[in-house]
């Protein structure tokens, strides 16, 4: 295993019936650096995130992650749901409290007195301290991605996986998310974020792939931030 | 015996703490509660099966689950008799006319509703819950009981369901249960016995004890109910 990459697929497949969605795709996560996946509504971005996470699977691939080598899914899936971690479209609230919530992301071996400290820390970063108590399913659009956020954070996964995470949030939640995201990115947390439109990510991604048809490729970076403006990214290179 | 002083003479047998009386109530209550003890974990594990996992004949369990939801008590009653009698193949295990032969029958019949009210609750949980758990490194174990506890409105209401439906049936208690005083004479088959007495008495407060508990039953349910329809996303 190269320590270079958090994770590593080779050779992947998938497709329902006799369709190939994917076709011997091949994907390397670079540890500690963020990738933002684009490609049109369609395009399998959310497929690919759920592979990658383990919660769906495909019908061929070998995945490489913290030193194994895995070729039988049943063993990689168990690997890649405990170290990868996939944030829904629309993060899905636990019914309970904010802090139920993240406790269930804190194994059962932390001492009561670190879930403690860490729920806190978590609400901090978060910017919602005063929202301990609260029903985590009252909260709007942003909070919940903002809690979502920091429940990940606490379950410390080697790789994050975003789908669409600034998806029908307004311009002050998205500057939130996005700002969180770069801390995260700072921290040293491998980021996959998928987007349709990555003109609200400029800054962020070490990298932006697109996938179409498919297949992965390389991709120039958008050339200018414009709000609404179409995500029109030039095919370069395909990656090997 | 008209009926206002029936009426009167089950008050005074009620509230007087008439023995006999509370003897088959504590039966009812302890049979019955016995027998949804025993169904209720391998009928929620069958409800979380038949709804979380894909596996050949699931539809055609989810089906069969629905239809035993509606075969009369006499019939499980027959049925176990023929099994627990001498001549049946368990008869060896002597538990014709015993309060184990009424639990039995009692988690035979428990058991379709638990599943299917169970299965209800359980598939109304959305999917992302159960990946959200596991990709947050959730055991499977873990994840199921965070999928138990998100429908658990759901599945107290299969519970109260169910109870309610073992603890006023007569048709099994009566068959394998035999209605012997003091053992396995519970409030249905009590009610039956004294009616077919002309003793109303003992009959009416029985009917008044079976009233207050399925009001109670049904006022729970509602609430149940209720709440689960508030904490839905």
């Amino acid at each position: 295993m190269n320590e270079k990459f958090a994770l590593e697929v080779e050779g992947l497949r998938y497709g329902p019936g006799d369709r190939n969605l994917f076709d011997s795709m091949n994907l390397r996560l670079e540890s500690g650096r963020c990738v933002l996946l684009t490609g049109e509504n369609g395009a399998g971005k959310t497929t690919l995130l759920r592979i990658l996470a383990g919660l769906q699977k495909p019908r061929e691939g070998r995945f490489r992650l913290e030193g194994g080598d895995f070729a039988a899914w049943k063993k990689m899936r168990r690997i890649l749901q405990k170290r990868v971690l996939y944030l829904h479209q629309q993060p899905y609230m636990f019914d309970g409290t904010v802090e139920y919530n993240l406790r269930f992301a804190l194994s059962r071996s932390t001492g009561r007195g670190a879930k403690e400290e860490l729920v806190e820390r978590a609400l901090e970063w978060v910017g919602m301290s005063g929202f301990r108590r609260k029903y985590a399913r009252s909260l709007s659009g942003g909070e919940r991605q903002r809690v979502a956020l920091a429940r990940a954070w606490l379950a410390s996964p080697t790789v994050m996986l975003l789908d669409e995470p600034t998806a029908n949030l307004d311009a002050e939640s998205r500057e939130r998310t996005l700002r969180l995201l770069r801390q995260l990115r700072l921290q040293g947390m491998t980021l996959v974020l998928a987007s349709h439109d990555p003109h609200h990510f400029t800054d962020l991604p070490d990298r932006i792939l697109r996938l179409h048809q498919g297949r992965i490729f390389h991709a120039a970076p958008p050339p200018t931030q414009k709000e609404g403006s179409a995500a029109v990214i030039p095919l370069r290179q395909e990656l090997a | 015996m008209t009926l206002w002083e029936a009426t009167d003479h089950a008050m005074r047998l009620l509230l007087g703490g008439d023995e006999s009386l509370w003897r088959i109530i504590g039966i009812s209550f302890k049979v019955s509660g016995i027998a949804i003890l025993m169904a209720t974990p391998p009928a929620v594990l069958t409800a979380f099966a038949l709804a979380w996992l894909r596996f050949p004949g699931r539809r055609l369990l989810i089906s069969l689950f629905s239809t035993l939801l509606s075969v009369p008590a006499v019939v499980v009653g027959l049925t176990l008799y023929l099994l627990l009698s001498n001549q049946g193949p368990l008869g060896d295990w002597r538990l014709l006319f015993t309060q184990s032969a009424m639990v039995a029958g009692q988690v035979v019949l428990a058991f379709p509703i638990l599943v299917a009210m169970g299965h209800a609750a359980l598939q109304s949980v959305d999917q992302r819950a159960w990946e959200t758990a596991r990709t947050l490194g959730a055991s499977f174990f873990k994840a199921f009981l965070l999928v138990l506890r998100e429908s658990r409105f759901g599945l107290l209401a299969a519970l109260l369901a169910a109870y309610g439906r073992i603890i006023a049936e007569v048709g099994a208690s009566m068959m394998l249960g035999g209605n012997i005083l003091d053992y396995t004479r519970n409030i249905p088959t009590a009610i039956a016995l004294e009616t077919s007495k002309g003793e109303f008495a003992q009959g009416i407060a029985l009917g008044v004890v079976l009233l207050l508990l399925a009001s109670t039953l049904n006022g729970l349910l509602h609430y149940v109910q209720g709440k689960g329809g508030v904490s839905t996303p």
